[in-house]
């Protein structure tokens, strides 16, 4: 518990030992931290239409999705980011870029993990199924934002000592980001309508792309 | 009779098995060379300035060719997965033609446009040999592929959670486009970093370097064979293609400090400190890079339909109807998007 929150601790304040010094294990704590967090903000996050009958299910398939997004987002990025490094002839840092990514990962989940309560209170407080999509939407922004922070503060020394890692580190997020959002729309719903039934995935609606439809909706508006 | 037929039987067995086991280990160590050669690629290390100057460019033309090939058909397999995974009408053949259509793409293209790369480079007087020219080409080929494959799992991701199709062409030409263009970095990086070298371009790669004549040139300390770091660095290049056999240039004590750091990590697309481009090694990039894609775009085309048809009902092609081309093809699909 103790190493837990020093762990904790050690992701929040981009302690450089996080990254620049390679400990057996401590990857593997932080990759348990990425997946224990946020399968528990995914918890709270599918309680919206509460815990009664086949509700809880939408617990459980939420809590079980937020971590997957993460995760999957990482991985299927990874194997370009890995070229890219060794292309730009960063390739001996990799173990410590990789280890700043894991670190920041879990600065997400984290930060996810402590906006529970908040969570949980807007749903008392606030009924409206719209409302809820809003707020989780914040959430997500403030907890990727502070990631990215955390992220260019391990990156700091790596920058310091090779500037050509600040626009890999640019092109990560980039990739992060365009990959996340479609990752994010495809493993729909996570808060579960109440109106609707529970299921892992949606069925019905095809798996339409997220860019598609804010360019739809762009369009749309401005033909308005 | 039958004992010993059975006996023949097991020991040529046996012996099928041994051979086998044999060539899968001799495959397979053929395949990590040819994957360890990559990854030299990808570093920097093949053609650090120190590697050029001991050997020139030395890469397994043929493992690397079919590597390139394989990973070809990794990228063809992801982006296949569109018209292969599609709820309506989903086509196995289609993502077959697909994966074989990538690796057929960049193949053809270099054949069709190799003559007459090697014709431009030879009339621009640069001193690359035949040989060098293919293993440079296929060295900038292999960057190429291994940035593309390495992007497989993005576009097998959207392929497999798209319905738009002109969204996936779009998609498909960035992700062609940026490999290209970091491939292209390392041709005319390598390019010009062979061009400070001047004896290794006008031999035969494969050889040692010949030892250079020593001359009034030397800056600084020199060889046994007068082949000092700084000689070779300093060489201007377009000075020896005007005049070969003339006395060569004595360099500057600025010049001669450009000596690259053995103990920095190398970058295959680092320009050269302290050394502008030739006029050659410009002209010969520009022909080379126009030649090349504008064959390579038009290629693409010839070789269309990458997804096939949206409807299910109509039959399976491999190839197109022979109209319009790569960059009209590619603006329609741009106003599609946006309509």
């Amino acid at each position: 518990m103790l190493q837990t929150l020093s762990l904790v601790d050690g992701v929040l304040r981009c302690q450089p030992w996080m990254t620049q010094t390679a400990v057996a294990g401590r990857t593997r704590a932080l990759a348990v931290c990425v997946f224990a967090f946020s399968f528990l903000y995914g918890m709270a996050m599918g309680s919206y239409g509460g815990i009664g009958s086949d509700r809880v299910w939408q617990l459980l398939y939420s809590g079980l999705k937020v971590p997957f997004l993460l995760l999957l987002t990482f991985l299927i990025g990874l194997p370009n980011f890995f070229v890219l490094n060794t292309l730009f002839g960063l390739r001996r840092d990799f173990r410590e870029s990789l280890r700043a990514l894991v670190a920041a990962q879990a600065g997400v989940a984290i930060v996810l993990a402590s906006c529970v309560p908040l969570t949980l209170f807007w749903y008392a407080s606030f009924g409206d199924y719209s409302a809820a999509v809003l707020f989780n939407g914040l959430i997500f922004a403030v907890a990727s934002f502070t990631g990215q922070h955390l992220l260019r503060g391990f990156y700091r020394p790596l920058i310091l000592r090779n500037p050509r890692h600040g626009p890999l580190l640019w092109t990560w997020l980039g990739l992060y980001v365009f990959i996340g959002i479609q990752m994010g729309w495809i493993m729909r719903p996570f808060i579960g309508s109440p109106n609707a039934p529970v299921e892992f995935f949606r069925t019905g609606g095809d798996w339409e792309n997220a860019y598609m439809v804010v360019v739809r909706l762009i369009c749309d508006a401005l033909r308005r | 009779m039958s004992q010993s037929t059975l006996r023949n039987a097991n020991h040529s067995g046996s012996s099928l098995k041994t051979r086998l086991g044999s060539w899968s280990a001799v495959a397979l160590r053929a395949a990590q060379g040819w994957l360890h050669a990559l990854d030299q690629i990808l570093r920097g290390e093949t053609t650090r300035l120190s590697a050029l100057r001991e050997q020139s460019l030395q890469i397994p033309l043929a493992g690397l060719s079919l590597l390139i090939l394989a990973l070809a058909l990794c990228y063809g397999f992801c982006m296949g997965m569109y018209p292969g995974c599609r709820i309506e009408g989903p086509s196995g053949l289609q993502w077959l033609a697909c994966m074989l259509k990538i690796p057929a793409l960049f193949l053809l293209t270099l054949c069709v446009t190799f003559p007459s790369l090697y014709v431009v480079n030879a009339l621009v007087g640069s001193r690359l040999h035949l040989l060098a020219v293919l293993q440079l080409l296929v060295a900038a080929l292999a960057v190429n592929l291994a940035v593309l494959a390495s992007a497989g799992p993005i576009v097998a991701f959207f392929s497999f959670s798209t319905t738009n199709s002109d969204f996936m062409c779009l998609l498909n030409v960035l992700v062609f486009a940026v490999s290209g263009l970091l491939g292209m970095a390392f041709l005319l990086q390598t390019l010009h970093r062979l061009s400070t070298i001047p004896n290794s371009l006008a031999r035969c790669p494969g050889g040692r370097r010949e030892p250079m004549p020593s001359g009034p040139i030397e800056p600084g300390e020199t060889s046994e064979a007068g082949t000092s770091p700084a000689m070779s660095l300093a060489w201007e290049h377009d000075r020896w293609l005007s005049d070969p056999k003339g006395p060569r240039p004595a360099i500057s004590p600025a010049e001669a400090v450009v000596i690259e750091s053995e103990e920095e990590e190398p970058c295959a697309l680092d320009p050269l400190e302290g050394r502008v481009l030739g006029r050659h090694v410009k002209t010969v990039f520009c022909c080379w890079t126009v030649i090349f894609s504008v064959v390579g775009a038009q290629m693409a085309w010839v070789l269309r339909p990458y997804f096939g048809n949206a409807d299910p009902n109509l039959p399976f092609v491999w190839f197109g109807p022979r109209t319009s081309n790569f960059f009209e093809g590619v603006l329609t699909a741009l106003h599609q998007l946006l309509r």
